[in-house]
Formats: structure tokens, sequence, C-alpha cells
């Protein structure tokens, strides 16, 4: 074995331990060490290295991240936990909607296809008092129906019923051609975006119970 | 009685993915150590260090953190990102003292020619020396000897993490190792001994 064999046969690992020898590259290595003056001084020197590497590792073993970044990891964490429950909550309840309102919109658009005979509806009815806000008599009408009323009002999904002795308001206003699909009416796609007239009946609590639009 | 091995670090990876925050801190408290001492040495700044533990495991808990348990350790990828982050940091500021050989292989030769022995490098002042010997080398060989020699991962865990071949990992420690056994060499000679310093007074 020559020097060069010796150092590509990493002898540091056959040496190991005082002279211990391991297999035949071991018993080589030895042998060349032996016979060898340079190379093995050199391999005393790479052995007090790596000697003095395992110590210095032992000794810095106990080097840590101070306990605030545990600490702050842990708040991270729990934040996140309360993120990703918060997620899975809603995630049971995101499709059920989604279905229920495109069942409603499609059990709609089945009712106006299935009655042609509807007379239909003013281009354009009366504004509803002198001012914008005024005050009526509840409607006659359930809000949980999904038809329209006598009044051509729509309920909202959702809305609470009105009690007949109940004082509303009714206000008209410009809302997205959109809110018609909430209620079940058909839109073309490309109206979608534009603005459309709408009387909106608010309950005396302030919430909106059912619309009428104007202009359809 | 035998005892239950203890759990692999991708299990308790699993377990934290599904929200046990007990499976978090026994990986945080069985890694943090290693990935705290890398940036320490490779930053030379403990508080430097300690943003980068904190980066390290933050990275694990976010939602696309990327770990891929069939393309290496968990170890490994936590590894992976300190030096990521390190290197990013060494790029703004530019502290990373460049000590680039341009014929490293010259410096090995000189090494091969000098026999002399290495005073003993166990002792305080050897790992002392060692210790500045370390912080001087240029990052690939740092970082190297970082890894393996004092956190012991394995060449396998290494060349994942340096993103290079197992081959490279041997060749950058064999030569971080000679640019070390140098550098201590060149300190012994020129550290006077205590033997050739004469008092100038005597205050007894």
């Amino acid at each position: 074995m020559n020097c060069q064999e010796f150092w590509e046969s990493n002898p540091e690992m056959h040496m190991e331990g005082g002279g211990a020898q391991h297999g035949a590259g071991g018993t080589d290595s030895a042998q060349h060490a032996a016979e060898c003056q340079s190379c093995a001084a050199q391999l005393r020197r790479h052995q007090a290295l790596k000697g003095g590497l395992r110590t210095m590792a032992a000794q810095l073993r106990h080097l840590e991240a101070p306990a605030r970044v545990e600490a702050g990891l842990l708040a991270a964490y729990r934040t996140q936990k309360r993120v990703m429950t918060g997620r899975a909550r809603r995630h049971w309840w995101v499709p059920v909607f989604s279905w229920a309102a495109t069942a409603a919109a499609l059990i709609a658009v089945a009712v106006l296809l299935l009655n042609p005979s509807q007379p239909p509806s003013p281009a354009r009815r009366p504004v509803p008092g002198s001012v914008e806000l005024a005050s009526a008599g509840a409607p006659d009408f359930d809000a949980n129906a999904s038809a329209e009323t006598d009044d051509d009002f729509i309920p909202l999904p959702n809305a609470e019923n009105l009690d007949p002795d109940e004082e509303v308001n009714v206000v008209r206003m410009e809302v997205p051609r959109s809110t018609m699909m909430a209620v079940g009416l058909p839109v073309s796609a490309d109206r979608v975006s534009e603005l459309v007239e709408a009387d909106v009946m608010v309950g005396a609590d302030g919430v909106a119970r059912a619309i009428r639009f104007v202009d359809e | 009685m035998s005892l239950a091995p203890p759990e692999t670090d991708d299990d308790l990876y699993d377990r934290l993915r599904s929200g046990d925050e007990t499976a978090f801190l026994t990986l945080y408290r069985r890694r943090q150590g290693a990935i705290y001492r890398f940036a320490v040495h490779m930053s030379g700044s403990a508080s430097q260090a300690e943003d980068v533990t904190q980066e390290v495991f933050l990275a694990l808990l976010r939602d696309e953190c990327g770990y891929d348990p069939s393309r290496g350790t968990l170890s490994g990828y936590l590894f992976g990102i300190a030096r990521k982050l390190l290197l990013r940091h060494l790029e703004r500021t530019r502290s990373d003292v460049p000590l680039e050989t341009d014929n490293e292989e010259s410096v090995i030769a000189e090494l091969a020619v000098d026999d002399s022995p290495l005073e003993d490098l166990t002792h305080r002042e050897g790992i002392e020396s060692l210790r500045r010997a370390i912080r001087t080398l240029p990052r690939r060989y740092r970082e190297v000897v970082v890894l393996c020699d004092l956190e012991e991962v394995d060449y396998a865990d290494a060349a994942g993490v340096l993103g290079c071949p197992i081959g490279t990992v041997r060749s950058r420690l064999h030569r971080a190792r000679a640019l070390l056994l140098d550098k201590l060499n060149q300190e012994r000679h020129s550290k006077p001994s205590v033997s050739t310093l004469k008092p100038l007074r005597c205050v007894v």
C-alpha cells in the first residue's frame, strides 16, 4: 500500500482507538503507518483533531435555545390549532349551505318555468309613500314561504316571521342584480353586475325581511 | 419488562399535524438543541441563532411546510431550513469572513510534510483554539464540520441538507479537517511559549 492508497482507505476509521484494526483494509493501513513515518504522524494529527472535535461536541451539548423560544412557539402552535379547529368547524356547514342555496334556486326556476300563466309584474312600481322611508303594516305573508306574496314581496332566505301587527318600513334602494339570484329569480350572467331598484321591507328590529324588485 | 421504543420524529410530526401539543413539544425539545448550536456556529451570534431556531420550527407548523419523509429525515429537513435562513441572513449582512483558498490542495500537501505533533486538543486551551479555527473556516467547510463532526449528522443526511452528493460531503470534510489542522498549527507557531517570556518586573 502506498501513501495515496493509505489515505483513500480512510485510515482514521480503521485505526481508531489506539490502533485497533478492522478487516483487511485495517491491517494494510496499520502496516503502512508502521512503515511510513510521515503518514503515521499525519494520522496522529487527524486523530488528535477528531478527539478535540468530540470533546468540543460533548462540551457544547448543553447549549440550547432559550426557554422563551419554546414559549413563543407553543403560543404560535396553540393559535394555529385554534384556527385549524375553526376551519374544521366551518367546513361542515359550507357545503350544506351551498347545496341548499342551489336547490332553492333550481326550485324557484322550475316554478317560474312551469307556471307561465302568472301575470307579468308591472314594469315599474310606484315609490312607497312620498319619501323613501315609509311605515306600513306587516303584509300578510309567511316569511318562510318561497313563493311571492300578494304584494310581490319575496321573503328573504332565513328571515324571521313577521308578526301580523308588526310595524315595518319599506325602503327603495338600488341593489345588485345578483340579489335576485339569492331569492331564486333567474338572472342572465352578463347582467349580474348591474344595479336594479328594489323595495326592501325592514322589520321593527331593523332587519330586512323581504324584497320586491321594481325593475326586473 | 421491556421499555417501549421512543417515538420516531415522523410519528411525532404526524401527531403534531393533527393538533397534538405534546408531540410538538417532544419533537421541539428533541431537535432544538442541534438546530440552535448549528446556527450559533454558523452565525456566531446567539440572538440570531435564537431567531433561526424559532423560524425553523414555525416553518414546520405551516400548512405547506414541504416536509416529505420519502426525501429525507425530519432532522435533515430542519437543518436544511436553518441553513437556508442563515444563508439568507449572510447574504443580507455579508458578515461572513471568507477565507476561500484558491489552492486548497496545496494546504493539504503542506500538512503532509508537517510532522510536528499537535498539543492535546481535548484540554480547555486546545478546545478554545479549535473553536476559533472552526469560526474562521469558509462557510462551506464550516457547515460540514459542524454537521458531521459536532452534531454527528450522518453523511447521507448532510448531503441532503447541503444539496450535494455524499462524495462531496466526504471531500469537503477531508479538506475542512486539513484546513483546521493548518490553522491550529499556525496558531501554535505564532504563539510564544511561556518559557520564552521574560518578566519585566517582579512585583512580589
